[in-house]
This record gives C-alpha cells, sequence and structure tokens, in this order.
C-alpha cells in the first residue's frame, strides 16, 4: 500500500483523537491535525502529530459544524488530501459540509481503508450491515469517516510537543446557536460489551418462558438478546436487546442461539462471535450452518436440562 | 410555512437474498419508504398540525421503482399534500453527492422554508444526502434531531441526541434538518388517507446533473461466512442432551 504525503485528522471528541491520529500516521507521511483547544493541540502532539492548526474562537455556543467554513479555509490554504474523522454524529454532518466546501468525496462507516495510485479505497457497512460496499474515492480531497475499532488506539507520548499555528475563525452565516447541553442518561443495556450471550427466537411459544433462557444466563453469566420477531413483532423485549440488520452488532466469546431459525437478517448481528451453539428443532435450519455446537432436538427439553447440568 | 420532504424507496431488508458469491439480489424485495424518511413525514405532518398554514411536499429522486403507483401513492397517503418525483434509469444507485445536488436545484425551483430528512437512508446508509443538500443551498443544516421543541416563522428550536449529550438548538429558517429515527413513531395511514392519496398531485421532473467523478460505487458484496466447527448432535434423549452438555464444557 502507497501512503499519502498528508493526512489531515479531525476530532469532535477528544477520545477519539487517538484513533484519527493512529490511522493518519499508518495512512501518511506527514499528519496534521486540526483542534479547537489548547488542551487539544497538546494531546494531538502527544499522538505524534506533525502539525496542528488551532481555530480560535471564544463563542462556546458555537456547535462544531460552524467550524466548517474554517476548517475548509485551513485545508485549501495548506493543501487539499485526506481528511479523517471518527464516526460520531456531528463529524458526520461536519465532513457532508466540508465535502461540499473542498468538493470532496466523501464515505462514511468506514471499516476499511487502503491507498492505490492517490485514489482511497473505502469498505464500509451497507443494508444495515447485510453487506460491505466498495467505494472509490477520486477527487483531489477525499473524507473518510471512520467506524470505531477501525485503527488501533496508539499511546501518548507526553514527550512529544510543539506549537500550535493558530488560524482565525471564519464566520458563518449559516450558524447554529447551541443554547442549552445535558449529559445523557446511557441505555443499561449494552450487549456490545457482553462476553456471552443468549439469545431466543420464534422458538419461545409464550413470554413467561424466556425465563428459561434468563436461567441460563445466570449460569453462564450472559446477557439475554433475541431476534426481530421478539423485540420487534412481540415487543416481549426492548430494541436494545435485539441483534441483526441496523442494530446490535454483536462480538461476543459465545453465542447461544435458541429457536432462531438463523436467517442472514438475524445472522449478520452475530456471526462474528467466536463460537456459536445453536438449540433447534429443525434439523435444516439455517443456524446450523453458523454453529460450532448444535443440538436439534426441543428446546423445553434441552434448555432446562442444559441449564441445570451447568449449574451443578 | 412551506415544507418539502426528503424521501428514497429502498428494497425491503427482510427479502433480500445474499447470493452463493456474496452478490445481493434484490429482485424479490419490493420497495419501501426508508424508515427514517418516514420519521421525516411524520415529522413534519406533526409541525403541520399545529400550524395549519404549513404545506409538505416530498421529493423523491430514483429509478425506475419510484415509477410504481403502488409506492406513490403509500407516501401521499401519510400527510403530504404532494410529491415531487425525479426518476431516471441512471439514478438506480445513485450516491449522495449526486442525489444531494438534483434535490437542491428541486428544492430552488419550489422554494422551502424548512427541509427534513432522515439521518440517513435503509439501504447505503451513507448520512449524507440531507447535510450536503443545506450545504448547497447554503442554509443551516444539522443532523441527528431527536425533538422538536417549539418552530414560528424565523427559527426552530430542537434537541440533538448525540453520543454522550443532548444539545439544544436555535435553527433560523429557512434550514434543513436531518431527523434520527427515535423523534417520533410514524403513524400507520388509514383507510380514509389511503383513498384520499389517490387524488394528490404527483409532479415528475426531469432533472439532469452532470456525472461528478467524486467517488465510484465498486461493488456491494457480503462477508465471507466464518469457518465454523459444526459438532451437531440430532436427537433431545437424556444421553444426547449429556453428550451435547459434555460440548459445551469445553467453552462455557
Amino acid at each position: 500500500m502507497s501512503k499519502l504525503s498528508n493526512v489531515w485528522v479531525f476530532s469532535d471528541t477528544y477520545s477519539r483523537l487517538a484513533e484519527v491520529i493512529s490511522g493518519g500516521l499508518e495512512l501518511g507521511q506527514n499528519v496534521k491535525a486540526i483542534v479547537l483547544t489548547e488542551d487539544e493541540s497538546k494531546e494531538a502532539f502527544a499522538y505524534g502529530a506533525n502539525e496542528v492548526f488551532l481555530i480560535e474562537n471564544s463563542d462556546s455556543n458555537n456547535i462544531v459544524e460552524n467550524y466548517s467554513k474554517s476548517i475548509a479555509k485551513v485545508i485549501m490554504n495548506e493543501g487539499k488530501s485526506l481528511i479523517l474523522m471518527p464516526g460520531t454524529k456531528r463529524c458526520k454532518s461536519l465532513a457532508s459540509l466540508l465535502s461540499i466546501e473542498l468538493e470532496a468525496g466523501l464515505v462514511t462507516e468506514v471499516s476499511e481503508i487502503n491507498i492505490e495510485n492517490n485514489n482511497i479505497n473505502c469498505r464500509h457497512m451497507v443494508y444495515g450491515g447485510l453487506a460491505n460496499g466498495l467505494e472509490t474515492i477520486t477527487s483531489e480531497a477525499s473524507i473518510a469517516v471512520i467506524a470505531s475499532g477501525t485503527f488501533e488506539n496508539i499511546q501518548k507520548d507526553e514527550s512529544k510537543t510543539g506549537e500550535a499555528q493558530k488560524v482565525d475563525f471564519v464566520e458563518n452565516k449559516n450558524s447554529i446557536k447551541c443554547i442549552e447541553k445535558t449529559s445523557k442518561e446511557g441505555s443499561s443495556v449494552d450487549l456490545n460489551k457482553a462476553k456471552s450471550i443468549v439469545a431466543i427466537g420464534r422458538g419461545i411459544s409464550k413470554q413467561e418462558d424466556i425465563s428459561l433462557a434468563e436461567e441460563l444466563c445466570k449460569v453462564m453469566d450472559a446477557e439475554l438478546g433475541c431476534s426481530r420477531p421478539i423485540a420487534e413483532g412481540e415487543k416481549w423485549m426492548e430494541h436494545e436487546r435485539y441483534i441483526g440488520i441496523s442494530s446490535v452488532m454483536a462480538k461476543p466469546e459465545i453465542y447461544v442461539a435458541i429457536g432462531i431459525s438463523g436467517q442472514i437478517q438475524h445472522m449478520v448481528g452475530a456471526k462474528d462471535s467466536q463460537t456459536i451453539i445453536a438449540i433447534n428443532k429443525d434439523k435444516n435450519a439455517p443456524i446450523f450452518d453458523y454453529a460450532d455446537y448444535g443440538i436439534v432436538g426441543d428446546l423445553y427439553t434441552v434448555l432446562p436440562a442444559v441449564t441445570k447440568a451447568l449449574k451443578g | 410555512m412551506k415544507i418539502l420532504v426528503g424521501c428514497k424507496l429502498v428494497p425491503e431488508d427482510q427479502d433480500i437474498v445474499v447470493q452463493n458469491d456474496g452478490t445481493l439480489d434484490t429482485s424479490k424485495a419490493a420497495p419501501k419508504i426508508s424508515q427514517f424518511d418516514l420519521n421525516a413525514i411524520q415529522t413534519a405532518v406533526d409541525i403541520k398540525k399545529e400550524n395549519a398554514n404549513a404545506t409538505i411536499t416530498a421529493l423523491s429522486v430514483g429509478g425506475k421503482k419510484l415509477e410504481n403507483v403502488k409506492v406513490r401513492k403509500d407516501m401521499l397517503s401519510r400527510g403530504l399534500d404532494e410529491l415531487v418525483v425525479v426518476t431516471n434509469e441512471k439514478y438506480e444507485n445513485i450516491l449522495p453527492h449526486q442525489t444531494s445536488k438534483i434535490l437542491s436545484e428541486v428544492a430552488k425551483e419550489q422554494g422551502f422554508d424548512l427541509i427534513i430528512c432522515g439521518d440517513g437512508s435503509g439501504d447505503l446508509y451513507a448520512q449524507q444526502t440531507g447535510i450536503k443538500l443545506g450545504a448547497l443551498l447554503d442554509v443551516p443544516t444539522v443532523n441527528g434531531i431527536s425533538e422538536i421543541v417549539s418552530i414560528d416563522e424565523n427559527k426552530i428550536i430542537a434537541k440533538r441526541a448525540l453520543e454522550n449529550e443532548v444539545e439544544v438548538l436555535e435553527v433560523p429558517l429557512p434550514a434543513v434538518i436531518c431527523v434520527s429515527a427515535d423523534i417520533n413513531e410514524p403513524s400507520i395511514p388509514g383507510m380514509k388517507a389511503i383513498l384520499a392519496a389517490g387524488k394528490k398531485p404527483v409532479n415528475v421532473k426531469e432533472v439532469v446533473v452532470e456525472d461528478s467523478a467524486l467517488v465510484d460505487l465498486v461493488e456491494i458484496r457480503a462477508p465471507k461466512k466464518k469457518e465454523r466447527a459444526h459438532i451437531i448432535i440430532e436427537g433431545d434423549s437424556e444421553d444426547q442432551i449429556a453428550e451435547f452438555v459434555n460440548n459445551l464444557r469445553k467453552i462455557i
């Protein structure tokens, strides 16, 4: 893979600066970071940015997108190239605004990126995770908004310091004012972090029977998940537990599918599990194509017996 | 108040078939309104409830599927006053930088106070079209809107749910806002609305934009399946369950 001479990076969120700088260092010889505060400038140098540009503005009512014209001006003055940003809501909208200002090709949700003859090839998820699209950016300026985990976080080296180049804020007639900011309460359920998941599907015939799966969860110290019919059709479980297309994409160590037929629309959210275990009465169910261990049998017989055996 | 809504048709994802070579067969997947765009339409309908003088025009760009009378009626039955469609065979797999250009041409011609789009589409989910549209029209533009707090002739006050915080924003009009899926629960059209939809105007427009070579979509393909052990026991007798449990003990 060839390297670009320069890669630009920007992150609206401190915690994701490491990952875009890491990506920049992998794809380019020189990493130029654009930041909005002195603190962030220090961080950028410590993570290995070669040059830092600080846009000075003291108006705290500004939203990040109001900096689009300022950022575009820096890039235009210094030279167009690839711009990397993390996949946050703000960066996605900023990226689209910049793509018009800079006449740049843009790809979002990028999970893999490589450079060939100065063209930027980006893979990204489409159809809610069912497939990947491959897009090639051919314009002089290009923007890739990357999915988390695409690049390894690099370690900070506090001995690396530098002086940021200060640039003026460019007034934006399309400014949006932020009049209040509150932190958000997250949902208590996060299947993305679960080491083990027990998931149920249509094979469970009554809502009360979910307790059978909950028992197994206790024994295995697993989180409970489900397929679409259980969350969307029956509404027996909350949306945060629904695994599959346009919802949870889980990568647990162990995934136990109970009474789940294994349609692709569900499996896109489970197929990256390290080990898949299936309990299903239909031996032709597609779930067995994905399974490492499976049993063809009635879940109402198998499930309580398995829970009991593992408990002992 | 003139409201425009961006509306895309996408194939029903539950009916997309992944073929052996990883390519997708969408021929059996009926076209439907992209989920986020239903939220966008509902947002416009809710604004109209409070503002009797508001009108809602949906704009849709696409290929052959958009010629389908049934899906046009489906769009119109959801509270629109009018539908403007731009169809062309070339627009079958159109990318955001082109869609936004076409939409901006139509929006300029129609005039608007507010344009509402979904945050992204159910197929490519690039999450670019609405924002690019706003940038092309040179008006205030923002994504992730999760609640409309108030709206008058000059501005919208709206909440925007980000990863870890919620912003309350003052957006001067005219503007483009992109809404998230949790802004509302789109209502299902009743019989009366479905019947009335047939009488509502559909305006077909020709808009040709030059092919701009910023980005090429090279392919869409499902990733390869991981190799699995496939140790499957056929039957649920006591012995068979015991054997299954023994297999599980190796990993649990």
